[in-house]
């Protein structure tokens, strides 16, 4: 039953994305002039290319049946330990080094109170996003930093290869590497034997708190990773960069198709999906709508792509993609009793 | 392109200190073009309004200024006012001003909030034919902006609010506060900082600064900086709050906990939002200028530099519409930048005798 | 002496008693820190603070209760207040009617994210992340960038945030304060005595067995949000009351605060688990760690939020690490207990054998 869902499951969703994308490609391309040139295609990618970044980890995270609220706080805590140490007098391979320690740290943290301690990731995470902003305003206070050495500036804005920066590039490189890894590995698997029942993944001897803990220490290091790259990018840093972003993170996972309530999810769909808002956004950017309504059209986008399948699955008595199934939720072993009030 | 000898007109408003500012700048040495450039109407100019983000009222009267210019001047391009959602701010900036040369604008109006943030994508959009004009609050480092239209001299923010501050304690002066908007808003900034530098001036020796806090320009977390600046400093006789949203958020605070007897508000206001408090004495003297004003300048100035009129360097002097002539001068508030300034003005003062409304 | 206490308590109350504890030991700490801190203006200054969070936080209880979640709650708070407010501003009307409206409006908004959640088979998360997107999206729209001021607003509500209903030594019951408990009694009333509340349990608890038990989970589900909704729409009320300047981002971030002090409160994130009590204690946690970090004038203006964010690790992880240690002892005490009776009943069985 499962495998057979599975399977539609990849089959018609990824196609549905693909679909939608090639609709608005080819809207724009027809309507928004410029939209086509090599150069607006680089800018398409590059604008958000550190959210993309992140929202390859995130849905690791969230097939695995967690979630990760702290990822943006941790882009704005790293970029904010490389300016600030960089302003100190510290080589910057080192502070960016450091920078990324911070991440990986911080994320082994999050896993360890998530796996081991046994509190839900929701809760954790929350202090996270709390804390690591907080920790980036000690860091940067009402500053602005910048003055970074030209080759850390350049790896951020300047292509390498033609007009694509490194930044694009390294994202790519992850993309197929976080691909095989959650496809054709058995790591891969055991994140979605956790995701669709930990318990049961228990019993079958897959390591959960282990894998739950290496989940986010990657979340981490490459959410740090991402802080980096938009500090690059930026060229200076405020204790507010990247403020904000964990719910577009987020919202490009879920349109993605993968479940909230984890085990069920491709990468496929997910890259889809981001090619998919970024084109939204960028053919509305240049047509020049504002960015209210650019984000109530996400936000419609994301309700629909999973209301129009539910609504025709109802209608024609067979599914496009699977409604939410409380089999998909991730209970946790620990919390079973109850409390009646 | 008419060139005018220099017009006494500009001279001729009731406002004293920025127009002594404008025409001192009007002076022949200074301007080495020697004329004042008008525009031409009728050319085509695409722009984009950019504000910090959409919904807030005073850069609504920014779109409005513009849109009277954008008629006057019978520009048949298009004038687009856009903006990023407010928790999008930064990264919504950058983005717009990234895309401007897809969208084949030639002068962006930049209200900046990314701080030096804004500098790769200003930079890129220059080398991609769209010019950035700034408003409101500049860019830091002054990097592809052409031009900052300031709404009044940022140095002369400062003296006003330590004016104010004088006439609402008295000669005998007393202890305040700054309640500003986020930590690294430029323009909140720069006027803090002038504030800072003219206390020390032997005029304002008995005004003491206790503490500066951050409300974000949220009505909320204004209220509950301002409540707890009153718990902080049972001594503090004023806030002042240099942004509109702060200012309305402390007054709201104070009537509330009714204390605007032993403490008053002040700042930078819309007199709109201001009646009230302006009645019932808990803010009885704060200032501004006018955002329509602005927006109109800051069109005039693009306009004016996209089609070519004037260079965009110092010394250039031009008419702006009904607003009078501006000289472009080096900005003094960003020293070592090179970024270069018009001053529009006058701060009006609002009190029981000037309500506003 | 444990044993005998949990024969008596269950892990959960002890969990709200340790919750209480940490709550007063914040307190006093910050008491010997802030000068004046538990004189009257604070307090009362701190039970106003608490309404909004709080009638939000009891919505968004009995949504989580379902293992649900309403992220949306902000822009129904922002809209409600927006719009009540631009109302207020045209006509003249009672506080009675201006409180209805508002409930209305949350009351329409929460219906939308009932329908799509319940009837329309998408997650919570994804129906309140695009909702909370597009309600804020539609305050701008309607706002058409114009303030909302105490200027436009009746005469009336300047003098509603400090009325005091009960006075006792200068220490008030503010309206505010009381209109929020009567919806957290409400809310126990609710869950504690009506059938309905009941089911909000078992729904959470267990999806699959609710339905199989017969409760109409689709019903339940769409009147949490609808509730939810409301309520959010009278914190939009309070807010419009209390701040009187509404801007497009009134209460933005408000989504996070209640979810925060939901989860703080002992509120299982998936659901089926949870008291008033405890959404009271964990409202009451956060807001004196916001206001009395912001008071603390020994502290920069910088690492407030550095430190919230660990006090709110400190006080999750406490609270997990008890209520598991606490489980096992009542586990076992309880084990013993049966073994016992057991053993007696062996015992007795025996002795009758004998006979």
């Amino acid at each position: 039953m499962r495998a057979t869902d599975w399977k539609r499951y990849l089959r018609r969703w990824e196609f549905l994305l693909f679909v939608c994308l090639v609709v608005v490609v080819i809207y724009n391309s027809v309507n928004v002039s410029n939209f086509l040139t090599a150069q607006n295609q680089v800018n398409l990618l590059q604008l958000s290319i550190e959210k993309a970044i992140v929202a390859l980890i995130m849905t690791f995270v969230i097939i695995c049946g967690e979630i990760d609220l702290s990822v943006a706080s941790m882009m704005g805590l790293s970029a904010s330990v490389v300016a600030r140490l960089h302003e100190s007098g510290w080589n910057m391979a080192l502070a960016v080094l450091a920078a990324l320690a911070v991440g990986l740290g911080f994320g082994v943290l999050n896993g360890f109170f998530v796996a081991k301690v046994g509190i839900n990731s929701l809760a954790v995470t929350l202090a996270g996003y709390i804390g690591f902003r907080g920790l980036a305003e000690v860091f940067i206070e009402d500053n602005s930093i910048g003055d970074f050495p030209s080759w850390f500036t350049k790896m951020g804005q300047d292509g390498i290869i033609g007009p694509i920066t490194f930044s694009i590039l390294l994202f790519v490189i992850m993309a197929v590497v976080a691909t095989v890894i959650l496809h054709f590995s058995g790591f891969g698997r055991q994140i979605y034997a956790i995701g669709s029942n930990a318990r049961v993944a228990v019993f079958s001897g897959v390591p959960v708190a282990r894998t739950r803990i290496i989940i986010f220490a990657a979340s981490g290091l490459i959410s740090a990773l991402a802080g980096v790259l938009y500090a690059a990018r930026l060229g200076a840093v405020r204790a507010s960069t990247a403020q904000g972003f964990e719910l577009d993170i987020i919202t490009i996972v879920l349109l993605g198709g993968v479940s909230i309530f984890g085990g069920i999810g491709s990468m496929v769909g997910v890259l889809l999906s981001i090619l998919l808002v970024l084109n939204i956004r960028n053919g509305m950017t240049i047509a020049g709508i504002t960015g209210n309504t650019q984000t109530g059209v996400i936000g419609l986008l994301l309700i629909f792509s999973v209301l129009i399948p539910n609504l025709a699955a109802r209608a024609q008595g067979r599914l496009l993609r699977p409604p939410v199934d409380p089999q998909f939720q991730a209970p946790r072993v620990e919390t079973t009793a109850q409390n009646a009030g | 392109m008419k060139r005018r000898t220099l017009l006494i007109s500009a001279a001729v408003g009731p406002f004293m200190p920025a127009i002594a500012t404008v025409v001192e700048a009007q002076s022949p040495e200074a301007s080495p073009v020697g004329g004042v450039a008008t525009a031409t109407p009728g050319q085509e100019v695409n722009m984009m309004l950019l504000p910090k983000f959409l919904g807030i009222s005073v850069f609504d009267q920014a779109n409005e200024g513009a849109q009277e210019a954008h008629g006057e001047l019978q520009n048949p391009g298009k004038l687009d006012f856009v903006g990023p959602t407010a928790d999008n701010s930064v990264a919504g900036q950058i983005d717009f001003v990234t895309n401007a040369p897809a969208g084949g604008y030639d002068v962006v109006m930049l209200s900046n909030n990314s701080g030096d943030q804004i500098d790769p994508a200003a930079e890129a959009a220059v080398a991609g034919g769209t010019q950035i004009v700034t408003w409101d609050s500049p860019i830091p480092s002054g990097k592809g902006e052409s031009l900052f239209v300031a709404q009044v001299d940022f140095d002369e923010t400062g003296k006003v609010m330590a004016d104010m501050a004088l006439d609402i304690l008295g000669e005998e002066g007393g202890k305040f506060a700054i309640l500003s908007a986020s930590p690294d808003a430029a323009n909140q900034n720069a006027w803090i900082a002038s504030m800072e530098k003219i206390l020390a001036e032997p005029e304002y020796a008995n005004l003491e600064l206790l503490d500066t806090v951050y409300g974000n320009d949220e009505s909320e977390e204004s209220y509950n900086q301002a409540l707890a600046l009153i718990d902080k400093y049972p001594e503090m006789q004023l806030i002042m709050a240099p942004t509109s949203v702060g200012i309305v958020s402390a007054a709201k605070a104070l009537q509330d906990e009714g204390l605007c007897d032993s403490v008053k508000v002040s700042g930078l206001g819309d007199p709109h939002e201001m009646t009230s408090y302006l009645e019932n004495g808990c803010a009885p003297e704060f200032a501004l200028w006018s955002f329509v004003d602005l927006g109109y300048t800051t069109y005039y100035a693009s306009y004016l530099i996209a089609t070519g009129a004037i260079q965009g360097v110092a010394g250039e002097s031009f008419e702006a519409g009904r607003m009078g002539t501006y000289t472009i001068e080096e900005d003094p508030t960003r020293p070592d930048t090179g970024a270069l300034r018009i001053v529009m003005g006058p701060f009006s003062i609002y009190n029981a005798d000037n309500p506003g409304v | 002496m444990t044993d005998r206490l949990l024969r008596h308590i269950r892990p959960e109350q002890f969990r709200e008693l340790i919750l209480l504890l940490i709550t007063i030991g914040v307190m006093l700490f910050f008491w010997t820190q802030i000068p004046n801190y538990f004189d009257p203006r604070s307090i009362n200054r701190l039970t106003v603070g608490l309404a909004i969070p709080l009638v939000v936080a009891v919505g968004q209880m009995l949504v989580v209760l379902t293992r649900n979640i309403d992220l949306s709650v902000s822009s129904t708070v922002g809209l409600s207040a927006y719009a009540v407010g631009t109302f207020l501003g045209r006509h003249e009307t009672s506080p009675w009617v201006a409180a209805l409206l508002a409930i209305a409006i949350g009351v329409g908004l929460g219906a939308i994210n009932g329908l799509l959640v319940a009837y329309g088979g998408v997650p919570a998360i994804i129906t309140t992340l695009g909702t909370l997107a597009l309600y804020r999206v539609l305050l701008v729209e309607i706002s058409n960038a114009k303030t909302v001021t105490t200027n436009d607003l009746p005469e009336w509500m300047g003098g509603l945030p400090s009325k005091s209903l009960l006075t006792v030594k200068d220490y008030d019951l503010r309206l505010m304060a009381a209109v929020a408990l009567i919806a957290l009694i409400g809310g126990h009333l609710v869950l504690r005595f009506l059938p309905y509340g009941r089911r909000l349990y078992a729904i959470g608890s267990n999806p699959d067995a609710a339905k199989v038990a017969g409760i109409p989970a689709q019903r339940d589900v769409f009147l949490a949000f609808v509730i939810c909704g409301g309520l959010a729409g009278l914190g939009g009320f309070l807010y419009l009351i209390r701040f009187g300047n509404i801007t497009v981002t009134a209460a933005q971030g408000l989504e996070l605060q209640v979810v925060a002090a939901v989860v703080v409160g002992g509120v299982s994130i998936l659901g089926g688990q949870g008291s008033m009590f405890g959404v009271l204690l964990g409202v009451v946690l956060i807001e004196v760690m916001q206001q009395s970090l912001l008071r603390w004038s020994g502290l920069s203006e910088f690492v407030k939020d550095a430190i919230l964010g660990l006090l709110i690790l400190i006080a999750i992880t406490v609270d997990a690490v008890l209520l598991v240690r606490l489980r096992e002892a009542w586990v076992n005490t309880r084990r013993r207990d049966r073994a016992k009776t057991r053993l007696s009943l062996a015992t007795e069985g025996a002795a009758d054998a004998g006979d």
